[in-house]
């Protein structure tokens, strides 16, 4: 299957700023997920254990199965909002 | 009432008129600002980014349950993303309320659960060149794979 992983701040320095295709084997989770990327990607590997992980848009644990087609995305701590 | 990201200035008339009902005799307007320092260090500009279509949900969520939580409450939060210059308004969150303490207490906490549960992120461009992420609020669930 092929998943589309986008990151964001910190991870997309390391990811790019445009979304990545990630072949996978079929009953692959978040966390094999996570193993592939920092197998191409060793820059992840410090800040995976940051990252929070949304599927299609809602955040789920490294347990968490795939599908092929969803939108996996990368999310370090957020900081919106102003110094307020 | 909305939740909304805009790529330009926050245009807080239309907001306010937005929010605005006869029923209610309390508008809260809160204006989050870039500030010219970062723990000292004079910044010039922030830019923020935004997981959008998350982010779009999930300000919509907060606005929906403070309505939902607080009878004949209103409110509405937009963020600006893209640049923002110092003193202009990176967030607006406005509220009206039949009366003002309901106002104060929902404007406060759609601020915190926006610092907490929306995917945004700030750059900060600092006086002498370097920018830098600000990664402050981990969200609610994290991975923790290996």
């Amino acid at each position: 299957m092929k998943v589309v992983v986008v990151a964001f701040a910190t991870a997309s320095d390391v990811l790019g700023q445009d979304g990545v295709e990630v072949n996978l084997p079929e009953g692959s989770r978040v966390r094999d997920l996570g193993r592939a990327l920092v197998e191409r990607h060793p820059k992840l590997q410090p800040m995976w254990g940051r990252l929070a992980v949304a599927v299609d848009g809602e955040l789920v644990g490294g347990g968490h199965p795939l599908e092929d087609g969803v939108e996996v995305a990368l999310l370090p701590p957020v900081s919106g909002g102003s110094g307020a | 009432l909305s939740a909304g990201l805009v790529d330009e200035p926050i245009d807080v008339a239309a907001v306010e008129r937005r929010v605005a009902a006869w029923r209610c005799g309390a508008v809260l307007l809160f204006l989050g600002t870039v500030r010219d320092r970062h723990q000292g260090r004079p910044v010039r500009l922030l830019t923020y980014t935004a997981y959008r279509p998350m982010a779009l949900k999930t300000l919509k969520r907060i606005t929906d349950e403070l309505e939902a939580a607080t009878q004949s409450l209103r409110v509405e939060i937009v963020h600006r993303l893209g640049d923002v210059p110092v003193g202009e308004a990176s967030v607006l969150i406005a509220v009206a309320s039949p009366h003002r303490q309901a106002a104060y207490e929902a404007s406060r906490e759609a601020l915190e659960r926006l610092k907490r549960e929306v995917p945004i992120w700030k750059r900060e461009h600092y006086d002498d060149g370097e920018v830098a992420w600000r990664e402050e609020e981990p969200l609610g669930f994290v991975s923790r794979p290996f």
